[in-house]
């Protein structure tokens, strides 16, 4: 008797697949899709990221009023539900759009590439995108932004660099809000900077205040600098 | 929150890479998530068990979770550091360095199927 041998593996046994995919490989695909929309179209897209409470809608406000005899600036503005920060900012005049992530910590960039076609992006020299106030998940998600920009509100305390790593590892520029409010908190921003620059060595750092006006001259001119910038490339 | 759409992500990648056929024979897969990727193992490990209760086709596939240190490599002499309190310097030359070889990643690396 003899016995057929079968060329099948023995049932049981595991297939393996060694693989090495991104798990942002689909956000990062539709990223480098705006990427290259706005390299066409030379508008400059900066990414703000930072807590929520630390200001990035009243300075949204500050730099449309500084700016907009300038150049043509417009938002977009990710929250978890409500309209209410895209009303502030059109206030000033500017384009707003807001983006309702329902639930979402994030905005990713599928949520932009979406919104974009309602932007008239060849008159649109600056597009900021507002991101959700959370200094965790939004460090993950390119969003195909020419910049990356966190508020550090002097109100949150100065450890959040060390605490938050990548959000600064991942940013160009760092703004020390709320910087009127410096006399009645204990904040060092010697600390904060130290710490910032532990992390991330290039990243730059202001102070500002959309209150008392303090650095938003300084803010508003790297920006124009950055538009500038875009337009010669 | 996050940890939900990142366990989206995963199977989203993996119905891109693999055919439906042989999703259905998945029986784990093995992601690699760096220090710096903000994702916590165990809330990843709920939102995955979260996900079986929508999805039950997967209901055999296990998820293991390796997590990898943060390391720099230094752009002026070459050194590896294992970064220590965030603090991206060269434990060599003391020069600052960004250049992340370790620690960023959300990676899928193995997945293995029933025969």
């Amino acid at each position: 008797m003899s016995i057929v041998k079968s060329t099948k593996a023995a049932r049981g046994t595991v297939q393996c697949e060694n693989t090495n995919l991104n798990l942002l490989k689909a956000n990062d695909f539709v990223a480098d899709i705006i990427r290259k929309e706005m390299a066409g179209k030379k508008t400059l897209l900066v990414n703000i990221t930072s807590s929520a409470g630390s200001g990035k809608t009243t300075l949204m406000q500050q730099t449309a009023e500084r700016l907009k005899d300038k150049l043509t600036m417009a938002v977009m503005v990710g929250d978890l539900e409500t309209e209410r920060d895209a009303e502030r900012i059109r206030e000033t005049g500017i384009q707003a759009l807001q983006i309702v992530t329902g639930g979402i910590c994030h905005l990713e960039a599928q949520m932009i590439h979406q919104v974009l076609p309602e932007y008239k992006l060849e008159d649109i020299d600056l597009l900021f995108i507002e991101n959700v106030g959370n200094l965790v998940c939004p460090a993950s998600f390119d969003l195909g932004e020419d910049y990356r920009v966190t508020l550090m509100a002097t109100t949150e305390g100065d450890d959040k660099p060390k605490k938050y790593p990548r959000m600064f590892l991942t940013s160009d520029m760092m703004l020390v809000s709320k910087s009127d409010l410096l006399p009645y908190l204990p904040f060092s921003v010697e600390a904060v900077t130290k710490d910032a620059l532990e992390v991330n060595h290039e990243l730059e750092i202001l102070q500002i205040s959309s209150t008392s006006g303090e650095g938003i001259d300084a803010w508003c001119d790297w920006l124009v600098e950055k538009v500038n910038a875009k337009k010669e490339a | 929150m996050h940890e939900t759409s990142i366990v989206n992500s995963i199977f989203r990648t993996l119905e891109q890479e693999f055919d439906a056929e042989k999703l259905h024979s998945m029986k784990g897969i093995y992601v690699k998530v760096g220090i710096l990727s903000n994702i916590e193992p165990r809330l990843l490990m709920n939102a995955y068990e979260a996900f079986h209760l929508s999805n039950p086709n997967y209901h055999n596939t296990k998820l293991h979770i390796e997590m990898v240190d943060l390391k720099i490599q230094c752009e002026s002499c070459d050194y590896i550091t294992d970064v220590k309190n965030y603090r991206f310097l060269c434990d060599k030359c003391k020069k600052p360095s960004k250049n992340v070889i370790q620690g960023e990643e959300m990676l899928i690396h193995k997945v293995e199927f029933d025969d």
